[in-house]
């Protein structure tokens, strides 16, 4: 009689049999599932209509949104190179600093003048250094939005709201844009976070792809031509390497990113690391395209088919990067492709050769 | 019949078949049972597309969110012999002061649209503009069930008819159990006594409707439209009687049995089969709508009857991959929507629960629709919003509530309650239960009708359409 089954449990998953008794049910925690649902439904509530009420933000709030450890594998601190610098900083603006009252008192005043300029280069180095790891925090910074924004599915529709915001601010719109404004204007309260990110793409990314899209075609163009154009390979490579680093520059712009020296490097290079692994696969499909067109470019001069395999190179590069700076990665259908970039080049390269050609040489 | 009519019906039909060649005409199922929401459902969706290159607000729709879905014009129906949808009457019934629902649905009704839009992709061959033809049509939703008695004979119609009942249902036809138990199958038919019990059956139907329940069968019997008093809606099932099949078939023509088992055999070919063949045969897309809060209010047993229905329901309709050749000559449906119909009844955080209780409501379609391999899409959608999704501060805490006008006319600030995401058991009924207010439509003259997520229903049964 004391004991009592818990065997009328509606549930799927087999739980251990536990034996209660019948007058500890009532402090007990863990009642039987049956009576689950009666504490998980609210009932009907009314409200007095004269209530102060406003528009409903979607769903309640969940504060503690996004996890702090992000994909990332955590990058090796280089000790080493922080202790040596910190250590050249610090002892040689001591050594300078302590070095001056004697320089005065003994009016050595060039020793003086060479203390100070060198405290202050130093200075100005700190500074430089100071300013380098303040983008590289703002290069993670968008690190993590570019997760949290991945994540944006799983997420509640007002987590996805913040985000939103986020984005927003990152892009560099102000509150009264008429993207923005076009995108709360869409937006409605029974949106789920899909569909919050849907219209984020269509409203906030999309117009910035299309330009990002026009910029790598007409970067990539001019490279080919100019490398059509110059004499001297040594300067073909110093102009690829300078105008690559240029159009990464811009897109990262783009796309609100503010790029630093080291950030610049560390982007490029996991560009090309993309590019070297990532996209192997993808090169190879591409590759027979490719192929044909510089078959095709068998047509025109030896000249004017290096420039178009170095314009095709560099729009493939404009394209990882795109695809790296890019806060919300693209849906699988809308990635753009070499395709549309591939003929633009070709039709460039293609004028350019004609006019060449027509013209006799000197 | 008439030639004049021969060659229009001919070049009627050509016109469609070389629409259907090019894939530039859809027929739409939209199936539901009555109160399911189907007049609603197709007034918002006629009412989205005339608005939608203005101010529709369709941005989960591709076409229409990039400016390409230019709008829609409704056509002259390819059957004159069908009344026209009355898109116009419920229109002002919506626009009335005060604003009230369309009227249930008496009859057949039917509607042809042609949305115009510009292609996404511009080619060599493709013109500037693209049009889609829409075929849409109205039923009232009790008559849907008789579908599924298609495949019975008056036997296992009998069988069927008697395995399910629960307490309540049984309560409600005692009227009609006490007469049939009086009656012996192979007596003479008495044509005043069948009349009687079969008045006392329909009573039993149209009760049990407006308890909630949904698989009633015959559905004429709820709305007879012209065949009221007709004999061949002078029928009901017999309950066991104990028979052998030899013993049946060996009885007298003029035996209670055999004149049931005729008027069954006549219903069923003559009022069921022609409107299944004239109406429910050639079908592209369906979107099936289920009122899952109206169950959840009446109670379990109505909730499993609602389920057993659609189950039904669902074996009535061809699905499978269309090709060039099907396409022209036995169309199937290749993607289908269920949808939680009165989505505006609930908060917008229990949306996910509506759509998951649908599913479980579905199941048994569900995988069948999984084994044939068809798309299914679950949502949940108000064709027509009737409150506005507000949020109340008290004390301390934001609660989602909803603001709307109840049919009484009486204008509330509510939160209706949660919505299971699965079927609660026996206890919580008897404790709890549900009680979801209905609300009256807010009325919006001049401007396209405030919905929920009909733009993601029209994405998934026309998008792929409109590229």
């Amino acid at each position: 009689m004391t004991d009592r089954p818990t065997d009328n449990s509606t549930e799927a998953r087999p739980r251990p049999r536990r034996h209660f008794s019948l007058d500890d049910t009532q402090a007990d925690s863990a009642k039987p599932p049956g009576n689950e649902t009666e504490d998980a439904l609210r009932g009907t509530r009314r409200f007095d209509t004269q209530t102060a009420h406003q528009p409903l933000e979607p769903t309640p709030a969940d504060h503690k949104a996004l996890p702090e450890e992000t994909l990332y594998p955590p990058r090796k601190r280089r000790w080493g190179l922080i202790v040596s610098l910190a250590g050249v900083v610090g002892l040689g603006s001591a050594e300078l600093v302590t070095g001056i009252p004697a320089a005065f008192e003994q009016a050595r005043w060039l020793d003086a003048a060479w203390q100070l300029f060198g405290l202050g280069l130093m200075s100005i180095g700190a500074v430089a250094l100071l300013r380098e790891l303040a983008r590289l925090k703002r290069l993670k910074h968008h690190d993590k939005l570019r997760e949290a924004l991945a994540e944006l599915p799983q997420r509640s529709p007002r987590q996805a709201m913040q985000q939103a915001n986020a984005l927003r601010r990152q892009l560099k719109l102000s509150d009264d844009d008429p993207h923005w404004q076009a995108f709360q204007h869409a937006s409605q309260p029974h949106h789920s976070s899909e569909d919050i990110m849907t219209l984020l793409d269509y409203h906030l990314l999309a117009p910035r792809d299309r330009e990002a899209q026009r910029l790598i075609s007409r970067m990539s163009g001019e490279t080919a031509i100019m490398v059509a154009v110059s004499p001297l390979t040594l300067v073909d490579m110093a102009l690829v390497a300078w105008r690559s680093l240029a159009m990464i520059n811009r897109l990262c712009r783009l796309y609100g990113l503010e790029l630093s020296f080291i950030s610049r490097l560390r982007l490029f290079r996991s560009v090309l690391y993309q590019m070297a692994f990532a996209g192997a696969s993808e090169l190879a499909t591409d590759a027979g395209m490719d192929m044909l067109s510089l078959d095709v470019a068998g047509r025109i001069s030896a000249r004017a088919s290096q420039g178009l395999a170095t314009g095709l190179l560099s729009a493939r590069l404009g394209l990882r990067a795109q695809r790296l700076c890019r806060p919300l990665a693209f849906p699988p259908e809308q990635q753009p492709r070499m395709t549309d970039l591939r003929q633009d080049l070709w039709r460039q390269i293609r004028r350019l050769d004609t006019q060449r050609s027509a013209q006799p040489e000197d | 019949m008439q030639s004049p009519f021969n060659t229009e019906r001919l070049s009627r039909e050509l016109t469609n078949l070389m629409e259907r060649t090019r894939d530039r005409q859809l027929r739409l199922a939209v199936t539901g049972l009555s109160q399911a929401g189907k007049t609603a459902f197709l007034t918002s969706l006629v009412n989205q597309l005339r608005h939608a290159g203005l101010e529709a607000q369709l941005d989960l729709l591709p076409a229409a969110r990039e400016g390409r879905l230019l709008g829609a014009q409704r056509l002259t129906q390819p059957d004159l012999g069908v009344p026209r949808f009355p898109y116009d009457a419920a229109l002002s019934a919506l626009n009335a002061k005060p604003p009230r629902w369309p009227e249930p649905t008496r009859g057949i009704s039917e509607l042809r649209l042609q949305l115009r839009y510009r292609p996404a992709q511009r080619g060599w061959l493709t013109p500037e503009f693209s049009h889609l033809t829409l075929d849409l049509f109205d039923y009232p939703g009790e008559w849907l069930l008789d579908l599924p008695m298609l495949a019975h004979d008056f036997d296992s119609w009998c069988q069927a008819q008697t395995q399910h009942n629960g307490v309540h249902r049984q309560a409600l036809f005692s009227a009609w159990q006490a007469g049939v138990e009086q009656l012996d199958p192979a007596a003479e038919a008495d044509e005043a006594q069948l009349a009687d019990l079969a008045a006392a059956y329909a009573d039993g139907l149209k009760q049990a409707k407006q308890a909630g329940f949904s698989d009633l069968q015959p559905g004429r019997f709820l709305l007879p439209g012209e065949l009221d008093g007709a004999p061949v809606l002078q029928f009901f099932p017999l309950p066991d009687i104990g028979l052998s099949i030899e013993q049946r078939q060996a009885l007298p023509e003029n035996s209670v049995y055999a004149t049931l088992a005729k008027r069954f055999r006549y219903y069923q070919q003559h009022i069921v089969k022609p409107f299944y063949r004239d109406h429910f045969r050639r079908f592209d897309r369906q979107i099936v709508l289920v009122d899952v809060l109206g169950a959840l209010n009446a109670g379990p047993e109505r909730f499993e009857d609602l389920s057993r229905a659609l189950q039904q329901l669902m074996h009535s309709f061809d699905y499978g991959q269309r090709s060039l050749l099907t396409r022209l000559f036995s169309p199937r449906i290749d993607r289908l929507a269920i949808a939680a119909t009165k989505a505006d009844h609930v908060t917008p955080d229990q949306h996910s629960n509506l759509v998951r209780l649908l599913e479980a409501l579905l199941a048994e379609p569900l995988k069948d629709l999984r084994f044939a391999d068809i798309p299914v899409k679950a949502l949940s959608l108000a064709a027509i919003r009737a409150t506005q999704a507000r949020e109340v501060n008290q004390q301390g805490q934001r609660l989602a509530a909803l603001y709307g006008t109840t049919l009484e006319g009486e204008e509330v600030l509510i939160y209706p309650g949660d919505v299971p995401a699965r079927l609660p058991d026996e206890q919580f009924w008897q404790q709890q239960g549900f009680d979801f207010p209905h609300f009256r439509p807010m009325g919006s003259p001049h401007e396209a009708l405030a919905h929920i997520r009909m733009d993601a229903a029209i994405d998934w049964l026309l998008g792929d359409k409109l590229a």
